[in-house]
Parts: C-alpha cells; structure tokens; sequence
C-alpha cells in the first residue's frame, strides 16, 4: 500500500505552490488569481471524486460506472467546446459521437479483449481508464478542432483559392485537417519517444507506488498510452468531418456564427 | 455570360451595392473602378459565392449562383487577385496544385504544355522549381493565371493583377488575358488595362454604372 499523505505533509506541498505564485508576482503575469482558483478548485474537485470513488468501487455496479462514465464524457465534451470557442448548442452532439465513440471503442477494446476484469464492468478498471483515455482526448481535441478552424480563417483566401481550383469541400480543408491533426498528436509522440528516460508516466508510478509489480505497471502503461493515441486521432477526425456540415454553408463558407468569441 | 441582377451586396453591415445590374456578355472585356472600399473587390467575390449576397442574383451562362451549382460556377471561373495564394510548396506544385483534386485528376499538365505558357508570360523554366515563398508578387500573379489558363477557363474575375509587374510583363499578361475568347471581369487603375476594356463601370451611390474611359 502507498503511505498515505499526512494532514502536515499536505500543507508542506501546497507551500511549494509560494515559488511558482512569487515568480508570477515579481513578473506581475496577473496570473496568481487564476492560479489560486484552478488551485482550490482541483482539490475540491479531487476530493470530491476521492469520495465519489470510493462508493464507485465498494458499489462496482455496471449502471453506476456506466453512468459516471457518462457524466465524463459530456462534462469533457463541453469543455472541449468551450475551450476551442465553439458554440455549445450547434456541435454538442456531433463533438460528443466523437469523443465518446473514440473513448468508449478504445477503452473498451483494452479492458474486454486485452485486460478481462471479472466482471467486465469491474469498476477499478473501467472508471479511471476511461478518464485517463478521455483527459488525453480532450486535451488534443481542443488542440485540434482550435487549429483546425483557426487555420481556415486566418487563410480564408488560401481555402477559397482551393474551392477556385476545383476542390471539394473536404479537399481543400484537408490542408487545415493535416495540420490540426499533426498539432494535436506531436505532443504525444514527442511523450512515447522520451518515456521512460525523460518522464515516469503518472499511471505507471501511481501502480508501482500502490505496490505492483514495476513489470506489470510498465505492460499497463504501453496499453494505455496506445489507447490514449488512437482514442486522439480517432476523436479528433471524427470531431473534424462532424463539424464540416455545420461549420460551413451551403456555398462551403465558414460560417462566422460558429464561433463563440 | 455574367449576369449580375438586382445584386445588394452588404460586408460588415456596410451597403456597398444596392440593387445593382451588370450585364458582361461573352468575350467582353469590363473594368470596375471606383474608391477605395467600394466594393470593386467585393463585387468579383460574390461572383464566385466568396461572399453572400443580400439580395439578387448572379449568373454565369444562364446558371443562376446557387447551392446546387456554385462548385460548378467556380470550376468554370479563374480569380486572380493582388496578392494570389498559390497553396503549395514549389512552382511547379502549385501548378499541379488543381490537377490533384478529383475534379481535374488525370488531366495534369506536361512540362510540354507548361513550358511554352511560361515563355509567353514571361517566365523562365527554372521559376518551376522554386519555392513559392521565395518568388516576387509579379512571378505570383503570372503562375496563378497560368494555372488558370492550365484549366482551360475562359471567364476571369482579375483584380489589379498589373500591380506588381513591369511592363513586359504587364504586357504579356494582357496579351493572354484580352485574347477574344476570354471574357474579363477586373478591377484596375492602370490606364493602360481600362484603354484595352470594352467598357469601364463605375460604382457611384451603390449602384454600378457605366463610364467613359
């Protein structure tokens, strides 16, 4: 078991947090308020799942899991929205076929074909797989669909010139969907080619921490990193070719209305 | 022929034509000209649907510019603009650039074909291998026409496509670009380009009208 994190040894850690917060005072960066907020919001958040969690697992009911893995993906679904400035009401269901379909697919392939809990549905497994697949996902995603339409817009006369030329509307945004896709999985290739020597992935300290085997958490941590790279590139084409009908009309014009800022 | 017909044309809230007619029949050759922000520019760009219209109509060739027909309207139009976007890498890639959509694929030109183009518009064959980046806004409008033409099309939309060139070349371009066959659209304030017009249009009050040259 993992040596648990004294009341004392708690305060210790958050007064780590002085150094960055004095950097950020010195430089008057005007990030110390959004610094503080994300701060107290994380650990009320966390502890609030801490506790969820728990009855999650004493529970391990399928309708109870399935239902916060639900939860999961819209709470994710619409931050991605927001967080790439896109109206809420127009994509929430297409982005959400995206991102869920990809999660679920992938996540289901590791834990039925590769990991077979008794019973599948074992919440320890299911719960925080999905989340990791799913906090990868989103990251990428917003990445990727903010690209994607930032690149159309900034070089409007480029994308008109390829409709000029002949293109359909999935030809000449597929310049823009390269480079979106390409911003949205560099990160990740840049994390599996340095892992293990630059970084200690978090899940695969977290098992070793929780005293598994260092051989199992590192066979856990290929699995989830494979999944979390096909889950992104998955969700983000998906989220992509979803978004075409409605991001543009029917003179294959994006439609300013689209955005939220 | 291009038919613009009780066109209202409005960018940013701001009026710039108001029940407009213009009638271009084939093989003429038009300029518009007017201040700058008339809407000179704008009228060629809802031409080729770039921007909606308020109200009116667009034709081409008695197609009228609708959902059903503007990726047919498009293929037949070429636009050259000031500062034409070329999309690719090298030269010789931009002009390969349509030919790799289904709609042109298998139809891609031979240096053949591209090579005797170039020499009329002034254009030496090495310019093929150079990087977009790294050619002059003249060498740029060039390509884009030759591409253009690389299409076979017969109707463009030109917006002070001199600009940049020297009279060689300026020259040239006109050359290919007044050819009978080719109806012409443009926007210039090079007397030279309006001498060589059919007519001049005006736009005065929201309306296009026609001008002496």
């Amino acid at each position: 078991m993992t040596a648990d994190l004294s009341i004392s040894a708690m305060v210790s850690m958050y007064a780590l947090m002085l150094l960055p917060l004095a950097v950020f005072f010195y430089l008057q960066l005007g990030l110390i308020r959004d610094t503080l907020l994300a701060m107290v919001r994380m650990t009320v958040q966390l502890i609030l799942v801490g506790l969820y969690l728990k009855y999650i697992f004493q529970l391990n009911n399928s309708f109870i899991s399935l239902l916060w893995v639900a939860v999961m993906l819209v709470v994710a679904n619409l931050s991605i929205l927001n967080k790439a400035g896109l109206k809420r009401g127009l994509f929430f269901w297409r982005s959400l076929a995206g991102v869920a379909g990809s999660t679920l697919l992938v996540g289901g392939w590791f834990i039925l074909v590769a990991i077979r809990p008794e019973p599948f549905y074992d919440a320890r497994y299911m719960v925080p797989i999905i989340g990791m697949i799913l906090g990868n996902c989103l990251r990428s995603n917003v990445l990727c669909l903010e690209r994607f339409f930032s690149g159309i817009r900034k070089n409007e006369q480029e994308f008109m010139t390829y409709l000029m030329l002949g293109a359909t509307l999935r030809e000449a945004t597929r310049p823009y969907l390269r480079d979106a896709i390409k911003a949205a999985v560099n990160p990740s290739i840049a994390t599996m080619a340095t892992m293990g020597i630059v970084s200690l992935p978090g899940m695969m300290t977290g098992q070793i921490l929780g005293g598994a085997m260092p051989m199992a958490a590192i066979k856990y941590q290929i699995g989830i990193m494979i999944c979390i790279f096909t889950a992104m590139v998955i969700a983000a084409m998906v989220n992509i070719l979803l978004s075409l009908p409605i991001a543009f009309d029917d003179h294959q014009r994006l439609r300013p209305e689209i955005f939220s800022r | 022929m291009i038919e613009f017909k009780n066109i209202t044309l409005k960018v940013h809230r701001q009026t710039l034509l108001d029940g407009a007619n213009l009638c271009i029949a084939k093989g003429e050759k038009v300029v518009v000209r007017g201040t700058s922000g008339c809407g000179k520019s704008s009228l060629l760009k809802c031409a080729l649907g770039a921007l909606p219209l308020a109200g009116g109509s667009v034709r081409l060739d008695g197609l009228e510019l609708s959902a059903a027909t503007v990726a047919e309207i498009r293929a037949r139009i070429a636009f050259v603009g000031q500062e034409p976007v070329l999309g690719a890498e090298s030269v010789r890639e931009a002009l390969q650039l349509p030919f790799t959509f289904k709609a042109h694929r298998g139809n891609a030109p031979t240096d053949e074909q591209i090579l005797p183009l170039l020499e009329r518009l002034h254009l030496s064959a090495a310019i093929l291998e150079k990087p977009c980046k790294h050619i002059s806004g003249g060498e740029k409008q060039r390509i884009a026409i030759a591409r253009a033409l690389l299409l076979n099309k017969t109707v463009f939309l030109a917006d002070e496509v001199t600009s940049a060139l020297d009279p060689a070349s300026k020259a040239a371009v006109m050359e290919e670009l007044f050819r009978p066959e080719i109806t012409l659209l443009s926007v210039s304030h090079d007397p030279d380009w309006i001498g060589q017009c059919n007519r001049v249009v005006g736009i005065v009050n929201h309306q296009l009208t026609e001008e002496n040259a």
